[in-house]
């Protein structure tokens, strides 16, 4: 990671640890708020880093927080770097909202699609935001801690 | 759908009608069903519409300890089901620091890339296939053949593998294996020689690939499109090579790269591709050890440590990761599946847009989709 890059996540982002990555694949975890989340992709972005991953974890009974979870690695030198943002809310929160990514990197696109699809996450000025693998009118977020496991999950008929 | 307004904003240059393309149809690999906006037979809008074969792998994964999920695996992609089986036991052996035998290294890296070139000759048969020539298709699913009964004969299946245990493999290989192995190479690089005079230097193909759906580097990038098509498009970007795992530090291969990203360089990066594989299976067959299969002492449960892990390894399509949220049981918390279709499809729209509906089949052809990989 470059100084450059370091010094400017330190201004975005509120904590900051290196990882042993022999032993997670990780180089470092950052934690950002929703209010700094562009900002953070976008100084990886212009850094040639490429968006890798998105996906969330349902953490709304123990924290009381969705956490969307990006990943961005270098491809030419690999540097991979987890970047934690929660939103607020608990079991009984109807809505999640994130700004989206997609304007800085197209890839991010799908993959909160896919987010939105899985956990209810919605992000705001997303140009299609869609169900992406669950059909059009599915009303459930299965990814959720609380969609239950799959075989107690209630038939859609009953 | 949106055609209706753009119809009528485009009235002078004529009319805009939607084509419904798949999820059934013959060259729309799987079930990819592609909305497309038509002005004549130019695509205005191309809108991939997935999830036809969606299966919660995601879910099963935290409903299921992490021994139970390794059949999983293989169904993800069944075309590098093997890549994906081994992939699996190599993140969860990196995560628990299982150490595995020489031996079992050795065979997991024949076994792969076999696989690999099972994937990539498939691809090959289909994608002319669907520009129109049958020939290739039987030459390359007869070569294929071959693979599939090698590596039958190890691990009892044809597509969806289940060879690989924490710590090693489940069947040891023999000579046998190895002499057909060493027998097929052969036969593969006569075959590609044949191939590259009948097909690779076609004046059909090269006129109806080459500069059709320009991928650009910045495009790719900004998508995360890895694997042919990424060094197709100019990024000599190979998981196998950048964060070597299972070995492949010790094998001297190269990573094929060419910078024009259209479809006749994925079409050249995929049957390079296939000869470095055939170059690290003659290493791993010449510098096989004997040896166990399998670690002399394993735990009886796979209990993740607290914390969050990433393994990638390379598939046939390219960077398929791994993020795994362990909390002390063997159950994971979360297990994301990052494929690399998935990204590469999503890359799609901004390709299509602007090429002839022609074009279509060879460009959405040459990216390698494989549909269950992408519905998880």
């Amino acid at each position: 990671m470059s100084e450059s890059l370091a010094s400017t996540l330190a201004e975005y982002t509120t904590a900051s640890e290196q990882m042993d990555y022999a032993k997670t694949g990780i180089h470092a975890r950052h934690t950002a708020t929703l209010e700094h989340v562009l900002s953070v992709g976008k100084t990886f972005l212009d850094e040639g880093y490429i968006f890798e991953m998105l996906t969330c974890q349902d953490l709304r009974e123990k924290e009381e927080v969705m956490r969307l979870c990006y990943t961005f690695n270098a491809l030419d030198s690999v540097d991979r770097h987890l970047v934690h943002v929660d939103i607020a809310g608990g079991l009984d929160a109807e809505t999640f909202e994130a700004p989206t990514m997609s304007k800085l990197a197209g890839g991010a696109n799908w993959q909160e699609r896919e987010v939105f699809d899985m956990y209810g996450v919605t992000f705001t000025d997303h140009p299609e935001l869609e169900r992406l693998l669950l059909p059009e009118d599915a009303d459930f977020f299965p990814l959720r801690k609380d969609f239950g496991r799959i075989e107690d999950a209630e038939d859609a008929d009953e | 759908m949106s055609s209706d307004s753009e119809a009528n904003k485009d009235a002078e240059d004529g009319e805009v009608y939607s084509l419904n393309m798949g999820p059934q149809h013959p060259s729309m690999h799987g079930v990819l069903r592609l909305l497309l906006d038509l002005r004549g037979e130019e695509v205005v809008k191309a809108k991939p519409v997935i999830g036809y074969s969606h299966r919660a792998h995601e879910k099963m994964a935290e409903n299921r300890n992490t021994l139970q999920f390794l059949p999983n695996t293989s169904r993800v992609d069944y075309l590098s089901g093997m890549i994906y089986n081994l992939g699996y036991c190599q993140a969860i052996e990196k995560i628990l620091e299982i150490e595995v035998p020489e031996r079992a290294i050795f065979i997991r890296v024949i076994a792969n890339e076999l696989n690999r070139v099972a994937s990539h000759l498939l691809w090959f048969g289909t994608f002319l296939l669907d520009l129109g020539g049958i020939t290739p298709f039987l030459y390359s699913f007869d070569d294929r053949e071959e693979i599939l009964d090698i590596l039958d004969q190890v691990t009892g299946s044809r597509l969806t593998y289940c060879y690989g245990r924490f710590g090693g493999v489940t069947w040891d290989v023999d000579e046998n294996f190895l002499a057909r192995t060493t027998a097929f190479l052969a036969r593969i690089r006569d075959r590609l020689g044949m191939y590259k005079q009948l097909v690779t230097d076609n004046i059909i193909l090269r006129e109806r690939c080459t500069g059709v759906g320009v991928v650009s580097t910045a495009l790719a990038k900004s998508y995360g499109v890895t694997g042919p098509s990424l060094r197709a498009s100019g990024v000599a970007y190979d998981v196998r090579k950048a964060e070597p795992y299972g070995g492949y530090d010790r094998f001297d291969f190269e990573v094929p790269v060419l910078h024009e990203g259209d479809t006749m360089a994925r079409f050249h990066i995929r049957i390079r591709e296939i000869e470095e594989s055939c170059k690290i299976i003659e290493q791993a067959i010449k510098g096989i050890p004997e040896g166990d299969i399998l670690p002399k002492k394993m735990p009886k449960r796979f209990k993740l440590p607290e914390g969050e892990f990433y393994f990638a390894v390379e598939s046939a399509r390219g960077h398929f990761g791994m993020y795994i949220v362990g909390d002390g049981s063997d159950i994971p918390v979360k297990l994301k599946l990052r494929t690399p279709s998935f990204s590469n499809l999503s890359a799609m729209p901004e390709t299509l847009a602007g090429t002839m509906l022609a074009d279509t089949i060879a460009i959405v052809g040459s990216i390698d989709v494989v549909m269950p990989e992408i519905d998880r």
